[in-house]
């Protein structure tokens, strides 16, 4: 519900780095999204599109890396891996309790610069 | 060329929070975070806590509401510090938004209780801290034993579980062991309590355990 904000934090990171290192434009924007981070990967490509335009990154293209959802569960100690977006379960065992290892990122990952 | 440039996205919010959260820590107030879907009672559960606590301790109040200032007036009422925030249109507030009205408010040093009630809304105020010490959730009754499961991040960040309208028990279908059960398989730690603001049943344990966190 948020991705426009998202994509301002994103767009203005990469701003703010070529700002300081000189760089005057951005080809593209990698960016690994956990998928249970509550980001919907086409919003925030919409949104990205909109805000992207009169800045340095208007001919830039994201490019989403969808990280999986992995943790160990609290119940029956197992590792595991889901498809699931939102409502995550063990499901070896069916346990909501468990400690996610990956799934939730936000983050930057790397900016194609010249 | 390509240059890696690993930075969380929403480190710009984490890193004011961790201000904000400083700044509450050094002025010795305690801050809660009040999240639900529209019309669960955050007002009404205010409301209550305020009649039951204000001779004890400052109280003081943040408002976020996308637009309108009909909540702030009936905390006003009470003659409570409180100060508005319309985020037009956002579905959540931030850290910085909060950071932006603390001057608006009387000197945190003078308050014991900050109170923060968010944007009504099931899924985005869970995912942006605001430097709070804890996040309450409250669910009203008739949203149905469903809304564990279906929004999970709210039940797993709170520290608090607060069931409100509890009077309408016997008019509606709902299985409040689930909503216990499910709340607490997503959470152990949970706090679950169980009130109604329209007849002040079960507000006095909700205070009286908010009040063990104030120092």
């Amino acid at each position: 519900m948020h991705e426009v904000s998202i994509a301002q934090g994103m767009l203005d990171i990469a701003l703010d780095y070529c700002g300081k290192n000189g760089y005057s434009v951005i080809k593209s924007i990698t960016v690994k999204i956990g998928k249970a981070a509550g980001v919907v990967p086409d919003s925030l490509q919409f949104a990205f599109e909109s805000l992207k335009t009169e800045t340095i990154a208007q001919n830039a293209t994201l490019i989403i890396d969808e990280v999986p959802v992995a943790g160990t569960c609290n119940d029956c100690g197992k590792h595991f891996t889901v498809d699931e977006a939102y409502v995550i379960q063990c499901p070896l065992c069916g346990s909501l309790s468990f400690k996610l290892e990956t799934g939730r990122e936000l983050n930057i990952s790397e900016l194609e610069v010249e | 060329m390509k240059v890696k440039v690993v930075t969380n996205i929403l480190e710009a919010n984490e890193r004011i929070a961790a201000e904000n959260r400083k700044r509450f820590d050094d002025a010795g107030v305690f801050v809660m975070n009040v999240l639900s879907g529209p019309g669960a009672g955050k007002t009404s559960l205010l409301e209550r806590t305020i009649q039951e606590l204000s001779g004890k301790m400052k109280i003081g109040v943040i408002e976020g509401d996308i637009a309108g200032a009909d909540d702030a007036e009936r905390i006003d009422k009470l003659g409570i510090p409180v100060v508005q925030i319309n985020t037009g249109g956002g579905c959540h507030l931030d850290a910085s938004m909060i950071t932006g009205v603390l001057e608006d408010l009387p000197p945190l040093r003078e308050l014991d209780l900050l109170i923060i009630e968010n944007v009504g809304n099931l899924v985005c105020p869970a995912e942006f801290n605001l430097g709070e010490h804890m996040k309450v959730m409250l669910l009203s009754l008739a949203e149905g034993h469903d809304k564990p499961l279906k929004y999970p991040m709210m039940f797993q960040t709170s520290t608090a579980l607060v069931l409100n309208k509890i009077d309408l028990l016997p008019y509606i279908d709902v299985d409040v062991a689930k909503i216990r059960k499910d709340s607490l398989s997503l959470n152990q730690h949970l706090k679950i309590f169980e009130v109604s603001c329209k007849t002040g049943q079960g507000i006095r344990e909700w205070t009286d355990w908010v009040q063990t966190l104030i120092k």
